[in-house]
């Protein structure tokens, strides 16, 4: 079976993981511009890191066989630095036409200041002038009532629901996401946020219709097969294979298909892995290593 | 110059593009003018890959002499119809001073992919404030991609005329290095000059010393300096080499003016008639 990952930070992992979500059946990742675990304190730190996500974190997917796609904006957390923020919105429009970017994203709130409110409503803008989709990350705290306001929020600045993504759902939100039109993911975090199990009950109870499963996989405890854990459960659960493909597939690519920058074609004819390739004169391969080389038919 | 080649721009993409994608440029443009902010100014140049496309500009003669006329060397005849719509953008780009402008475009260039990047190196000769950027010229020619490398050195008048002659030597070797037509480079013969004839005599014994073929191009270079001391190197070429490196030892021994090598070349009749360097230079690329 297939699966995409629509929400992994794969710049905070390891080539082992690449290949064991390779060897799972992921074809396809989307990794959300987020923050990095600590503040970043100039324009340049931000320039550099999504130039590293159309660049250099897309090639070294490729030379594990994952096609590696992109969201680009500015997160809640750092929105409540204002100097920084507004040359962030400045950079912003270089990247969201880049090859590859499928939304702008994951924006919101975090602890819904002010400010988060002024820069997550900035960027809806953007997204609607561009023509994007959008990632929207729930807050943690206060998730309920956030989560709420969020869509209102992208409803007010003429986003259709159908282009919006809510992610981070769990039970007691995922009902008024679907009602509303809107796409409802789920991250699935090992201790946290939401389990195999509990997510099985909710695809048994709403159906797979506009529900998408991510790992949202980063420099924390997070597990990188979460999707692929989750469908084996689903399966082991009696749900039906088709409900299966849809929540650990096919949503995402019709969410972020909308963009016009990821095809099913292009997940569909992986490309061979050759990794004596190079990105900028740098490989993946430390002195000594043997290139993995695929060759068509094998 | 700015507002002819804006004018020339817009006149070529509207010939060639849907009626959406000029109606949405010139939005852009009028939001812009009104209310000049880098967002804007961003935004649209990042956007316009979605609206034009990039296709073979339709050029004819007169095209040619126009754009010729409104800036001496700006050579159309590679552009694609986004090059042309993104270059006009960027001659929108309105800014109080060097160094705001620059702020702006030193931007584009550290985001830009591989097709941007050859639009922004080849717009170098149009920016308005283009004699103060010979510093993105010689950036450019640092790259390893052979496209950008190309929009810099090739086809561009820039280099020749405010490209320092270390900057200038540089890019001519590594033209050689990367395979590049030299004939292609703007005011070869004019920007020649006694270093680079020694870098370049030094390149092909290096390549000879390991058996590799060196371009008949590389004698243009060194031409002007040739003297008795190079008779070994020219006795090189006009006994062991092709057909094109004959006619190019030839060449470069005529323009050397150097009595001895021109007396050693009777000795060497060719059989064919003379060619120009941008003769030899065609043959030996294409
Ligand atoms: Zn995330």
């Amino acid at each position: 079976m297939m699966f995409i990952d629509p929400h992994i930070h794969t710049s905070s992992r390891t080539t082992d993981d690449y290949e064991a979500m390779q060897q799972a059946g992921v074809v396809a990742v989307i990794e959300p511009a987020f923050w990095m675990g600590q503040p970043r304190t100039q324009v340049g730190s931000f320039q550099d890191y999504f130039s590293s996500l159309v660049g250099w974190e897309r090639f070294r997917a490729s030379q594990f066989g994952i096609k590696h796609y992109c969201t680009i904006g500015l997160n809640s957390r750092e929105a409540n630095n204002e100097a920084l923020a507004e040359e962030v919105m400045e950079l912003l429009p270089l990247f969201l036409s880049k090859e590859g970017v499928v939304a702008v994203g994951e924006i919101g709130y975090d602890d819904q200041t002010p400010l988060e409110d002024k820069y997550f409503r900035a960027q809806l803008e953007l997204a609607r002038e561009m023509d994007m989709p959008v990632m929207v990350h729930t807050p943690h705290r206060d998730k309920k009532a956030g989560t709420s306001r969020s869509m209102d929020v992208c409803q007010e600045h003429g986003l259709a629901p159908s282009e919006v993504v809510i992610d981070h759902n769990n039970e007691e939100t995922v009902k008024e996401v679907l009602d509303r039109g809107f796409w409802a993911a789920f991250s699935i975090y090992p201790h946290t946020k939401m389990s195999p199990e509990r997510m099985t009950a909710i695809v048994q109870q709403y159906g797979p219709e506009r529900i998408i499963v991510n790992s949202a996989a980063d420099w924390g405890i997070s597990d990188v097969l979460s999707v692929p854990k989750t469908a084996n459960l689903m399966k082991e659960k009696g749900v039906p294979e088709e409900h299966i493909r849809l929540t650990c597939y096919q949503n995402a690519l019709d969410a972020y298909g909308q963009s016009g920058q990821m095809n099913e074609a292009d997940l569909l004819t992986p490309e061979l892995v050759d990794q004596r390739k190079k990105f900028s004169g740098n490989s993946i391969l430390r002195g000594g290593q043997t290139p993995r080389v695929d060759k068509s038919g094998s | 110059m700015n507002n002819a080649a804006q004018k020339l721009l817009y006149e070529l993409i509207s010939q060639q593009s849907p009626d959406e994608a000029v109606t949405w440029l010139d939005q852009q443009a009028g939001k812009y003018r009104s209310q000049p902010n880098n967002r804007i100014f961003n935004l649209t140049f990042s956007t316009i890959v979605r609206h034009f496309e990039k296709a073979d500009l339709t050029l004819n003669d007169k095209t040619l002499q126009r754009a010729e006329q409104i800036r001496s060397g700006w050579d159309l005849s590679q552009w694609d119809v986004r090059q042309a719509a993104r270059t006009y953008w960027l001659l929108q780009l309105s800014a109080d001073s060097f160094e705001e402008y620059r702020k702006v475009l030193d931007r584009l260039f550290a985001t830009a992919d591989m097709d941007e990047q050859v639009t922004l190196y080849a717009a170098l000769p149009l920016y308005d404030y283009s004699d103060q950027m010979a510093y993105r010229a010689s950036e450019g020619i640092r790259t390893n991609i052979t496209d950008v490398f190309d929009a810099v050195a090739l086809r561009n008048p820039y280099p020749a005329e405010y490209m320092s002659d270390e900057a200038w030597n540089q890019m001519v070797l590594k033209a050689i290095f990367m395979g590049r037509p030299l004939y292609l480079i703007q005011q070869l013969d004019e920007r020649r000059n006694p270093d680079q004839a020694r870098m370049l005599i030094d390149f092909a014994h290096e390549r000879w010393a390991a058996s590799r073929p060196v371009t008949p191009e590389l004698w243009r270079g060194v031409a002007p300096y040739l003297t008795e001391e190079h008779l070994p190197n020219i006795q090189r070429l006009l006994e062991q080499g092709d057909k094109l490196e004959k006619q190019a030892a030839a060449l470069a021994i005529k323009e050397s003016e150097n009595d001895t090598l021109n007396k050693q070349l009777a000795n060497y009749p060719q059989s064919d008639k003379e060619l120009d360097w941008k003769t030899i230079g065609i043959r030996y690329n294409d």
